[in-house]
């Protein structure tokens, strides 16, 4: 049970987590090259995809080169935080070498703390914070390409629509996460990774049925279009509200779904 | 050649794989997702009208043969291959009455199959959804048969010489994540090499990537005249036999520099 | 109030297993109407543990175990029964009970990989909340009574086994628990190593009055720190009592052994039904008897026989338990 002085004391963890993260990252000094130039690239090809795609046309249904770079700038924020923490710690469960599979989880839910909680803050990827700095500097690029000077209540609503946004993504990474105590082999995260890469793209370029379900059935679409739609002024506040309102939503049934994962796992595992 | 212990490999692999499908189709679904997405987007772009010489359908038939095409030709086997000499299980393959490159090949069939289990009923329910327009006419079908056979040895032979630089640096995988990203970029993937801007363009066509990828999908799909086919397959056929080459010198020089090692 | 730490009444876990049948249509088939086997893995046990006891727990593979064990930690919820470890029922594992308790597994790690174990302690120690002072004091002792100074500060993956086991058992004391639960804590690790971790038990629970509930495959483990034992068999009790008297109560049979005055012949010796002889060499001769037999026995053969020694003994604890295991029955 979710108790206020357990999630407190949680959250004074969060430096040690951090802390002995920072030091097994750095026990693999060769990855470090690895990851950089790996960031480097998916910079680039990311870039380079949407200068091609407007090279042969000046918008798509109301998109063009600077928004669609905009929303590319938060998509990759959006990774490198997800890659940042909750990414590593919900990773860890799942697979064949897994905590799950293997047995070890049964450390993690015997701590004296929110199994969720300590789940999704215990590992970091301090690396990720370059990607963070490089999806920063696109989104800025694009913003000073867009030559609009932003009203108070688009930066407000741009700020309330990443906030829900982020939750939305934590909502469904816990969400996949949770089938792994049905099936503790698949890497059900992985499938999460591909589909929110559909969010690199606004959804209006996507035909009507499929926006329909990045929209409403996997909100990937929420995540980094609501935003951007904020800052081109596009956004209807009604969508505001609809993605706050889905983001509520969401967390309820991730935490609900965890939980019953969790009474899962204690009566059948063996 | 060892025919039998060539067929009883990829059965044991096969069997050993589909314990593991569910792993493996997380894989193919990964590998899916980015032409997908720019086949949707391409042919919302495309909307009506038509860019570059495609029109909405013919973007659709193009993106659904390369799926098809990128999974087939996509030799996951490379980045195995720089694990077994690290961790020294290649010590294992060098003792058996089978030549090495037997060994990722029986993988690359068994993985192969698995793969399409997954991807051709995926394929053919967007096939039903999206509506692909193209001809098909015999000898198109032959010629990209032909074309996707050097495709997969070239896409194999490169990325294993650079797999087995693993014998000399334990970073060898960034160049294969390098070669993802070109070919991503210029074998036809972010968008066919005809809409690609003129410096990229050249590129494509000069560079092996486009030959691994987007070179078959373009005979199936596109115009290609008879010269640009042929000048196609020139080169193809060109940067193949120089990837095989590659490949035995590297492994000829790897593997004395592994036993000077001792292993 | 009285001081018993662990109350098992009546305590079962039924697995519920999927059935995959075999062929094509009967796994279609079972995808909509999925079947289930009850694997009952351990029924209806029951006992107490008091305050500072060490406890063996014994039974061959799959006896129930480590599924009753996981049920005291708090990782599996009971299927019925009554279970109270310090007051609280485990499963709940509210975080005042998980405070107070900790498990040691020998074939799963608690230790971060890539890091040295100091760095895992000091995070431990914030995850309980132990005080500073408190924290320096516990670890202190146990580094001394381990002898594990030099591994604090090397990365665990360069640790040998036996290494690693003193940091499992370092991390785990760290907030001082009241109960711990120790599965095949010994695995794989060599006779000096097993030998030192047992004395390092031994002193702790003098030293703290630590409630510890071990189980082994390692007969010497329980015969070395146990003074209780309960053995599970088939996922029932079937002892539950004094290590000494386990021989005394499961077996029905005692061994007579008799050093013999000269070679005689065997010819003439008749044995009752159910004896047997299990050793002879030279002038040594060993018999096994049923127990209610043995005093009749054994003065027959003092009349027949040129007998110049003669012991009457229980059987050896491993032969026991090794019939247990093996047979199911005696």
């Amino acid at each position: 049970m979710p108790d206020l002085e357990g999630n407190m004391h949680i959250l004074r963890l969060i430096p040690y987590f951090i802390k002995v993260s920072f030091q097994e990252e750095a026990a693999y000094r060769a990855n470090f090259f690895i990851s950089l130039f790996t960031s480097v690239l998916n910079l680039a090809t990311g870039v380079l995809g949407i200068m091609i795609l407007f090279g042969q046309i000046d918008s798509i249904h109301g998109w063009n080169e600077a928004s669609t770079m905009a929303l590319l700038g938060i998509y990759l924020m959006v990774t490198a935080l997800r890659g940042l923490f909750i990414g590593p710690g919900l990773d860890a469960l799942a697979g064949m070498d897994g905590e799950i599979w293997a047995g070890k989880f049964d450390f993690v839910l015997l701590r004296p703390l929110n199994t969720q909680a300590l789940v999704s803050l215990r590992k970091w990827r301090l690396f990720s914070l370059f990607d963070l700095l490089l999806g920063l500097g696109v989104f800025i690029l694009a913003l000073a390409k867009m030559q609009t000077v932003l009203s108070a209540w688009q930066i407000f609503s741009f700020v309330i629509a990443l906030f829900s946004g982020l939750v939305i993504l934590y909502a469904i990474l816990l969400i996949f996460s949770a089938l792994v105590f049905w099936s503790p082999g698949v890497l059900f995260t992985w499938v999460f990774d591909g589909l929110f890469q559909m969010a690199r793209y606004p959804m209006g370029m996507y035909p009507g049925w499929l926006r329909l379900v990045l929209t409403w059935i996997i909100p990937v679409g929420m995540i980094t279009t609501i935003p951007a739609e904020a800052l081109t002024g596009s956004l209807e506040p009604v969508m505001l509200v609809a993605s706050l309102l889905l983001a509520a939503a969401l967390f309820a049934a991730g935490t609900a779904l965890f939980q019953i994962g969790l009474r899962r796992y204690s009566s059948a595992s063996s | 050649m060892n025919l039998r212990g060539v067929k009883a490999l990829i059965r044991g692999l096969w069997l050993s794989w589909m314990q593991y499908r569910s792993f493996f189709f997380v894989l193919a679904f990964g590998w899916m997702i980015p032409p997908l997405i720019y086949l949707l987007v391409w042919s919302t772009a495309a909307g009506d009208g038509s860019l570059g010489g495609f029109n909405r359908g013919a973007f659709v038939a193009y993106y659904l043969v390369l799926i098809l095409v990128n999974q087939i030709t996509y030799a996951q086997v490379n980045w195995t291959v720089g694990d077994l000499i690290r961790c020294g299980q290649i010590n294992h393959i060098l003792l058996r009455p089978l030549a090495p490159v037997y060994d990722a090949l029986a993988s690359e069939v068994a993985g192969k199959t698995v793969y399409l289990l997954f991807d051709l009923p995926i394929l053919a329910i967007l096939a039903l959804i999206m509506k692909p327009e193209v001809t098909f006419t015999w000898e198109k079908v032959g010629l990209f048969l032909l074309a996707l056979l050097l495709a997969w040895m070239l896409r194999f032979l490169w990325g294993y010489w650079i797999a087995l630089l693993a014998f000399w640096s334990a970073r060898a995988d960034a160049l294969l994540t390098l070669q993802d990203s070109l070919i991503f970029l210029l074998a036809g993937q972010v968008a066919p090499v005809a809409l690609l801007p003129g410096f990229l363009q050249s590129a494509a066509i000069v560079l092996p990537f486009r030959y691994m990828v987007a070179f078959p999908v373009e005979i199936l799909t596109g115009n290609l005249g008879r010269a640009d086919i042929a000048a196609g397959f020139a080169i193809q056929i060109l940067w193949t036999t120089l990837a095989a080459v590659l490949t035995v010198v590297i492994w000829r020089r790897g593997v004395q520099r592994y036993a000077g090692f001792g292993g | 109030m009285n001081d018993s730490h662990i109350q098992v009444r009546n305590l079962s876990k039924t697995y519920r297993v999927p059935v995959r049948p075999e062929g094509l249509r009967a796994s279609v088939g079972s995808l909509f109407h999925p079947t289930y086997d009850d694997i009952p893995a351990v029924k209806g046990i029951s006992f107490d543990v008091h305050a500072g006891e060490v406890v063996g727990f014994i039974g061959p593979n799959g006896a129930g175990k480590t599924t009753t064990l996981k049920m005291l930690s708090g990782l599996i919820h009971p299927t019925s029964g009554e279970l109270t470890v310090l007051g609280f029922e485990p499963w709940k594992r509210d975080a005042k009970y998980l405070k107070r308790i900790s498990i040691v597994m020998g074939n799963k790690s608690q230790m971060l990989w890539d890091i040295p174990p100091m760095d895992s302690f000091r995070v431990l120690g914030e995850i309980y909340n132990v005080p500073a002072g408190q924290f320096k004091q516990t670890l202190d002792e146990i580094i001394e009574l381990l002898d594990m100074q030099e591994l604090l500060t090397k990365p665990v993956r360069n640790l040998s086994l036996g290494e690693r086991m003193k940091c499992e058992l370092a991390a785990s004391l760290l907030y001082r628990p009241a109960v711990l639960f120790l599965d095949e804590p010994t695995l794989g690790l060599d006779v000096s190593m097993q030998l030192r971790l047992r004395k390092f038990l031994a002193d702790y629970n003098r030293r703290s009055g630590v409630t510890v509930i071990l189980t082994s495959h390692y007969m010497a483990d329980v015969t070395a720190l146990c003074p209780r034992v309960i053995l599970i068999h088939n996922g029932s009790l079937m002892f539950d009592g004094e290590l000494s008297s386990l021989a005394r109560d499961l077996a029905p049979y005692k061994l007579l052994r008799l050093t013999l005055l000269e070679v005689t012949s065997m010819e003439s010796l008749k044995l009752p039904e159910g004896a047997e002889i299990t050793e002879r060499e030279g002038l040594g001769l060993s018999i096994r008897v049923p127990r209610a037999d043995a005093p009749d026995i054994t003065a027959n053969l003092l009349q027949t026989l040129p007998v110049s020694d003669l012991t009457v003994e229980d059987p050896p604890i491993e032969a026991v338990i090794d019939r247990v295991y093996t047979g199911g029955s005696l």
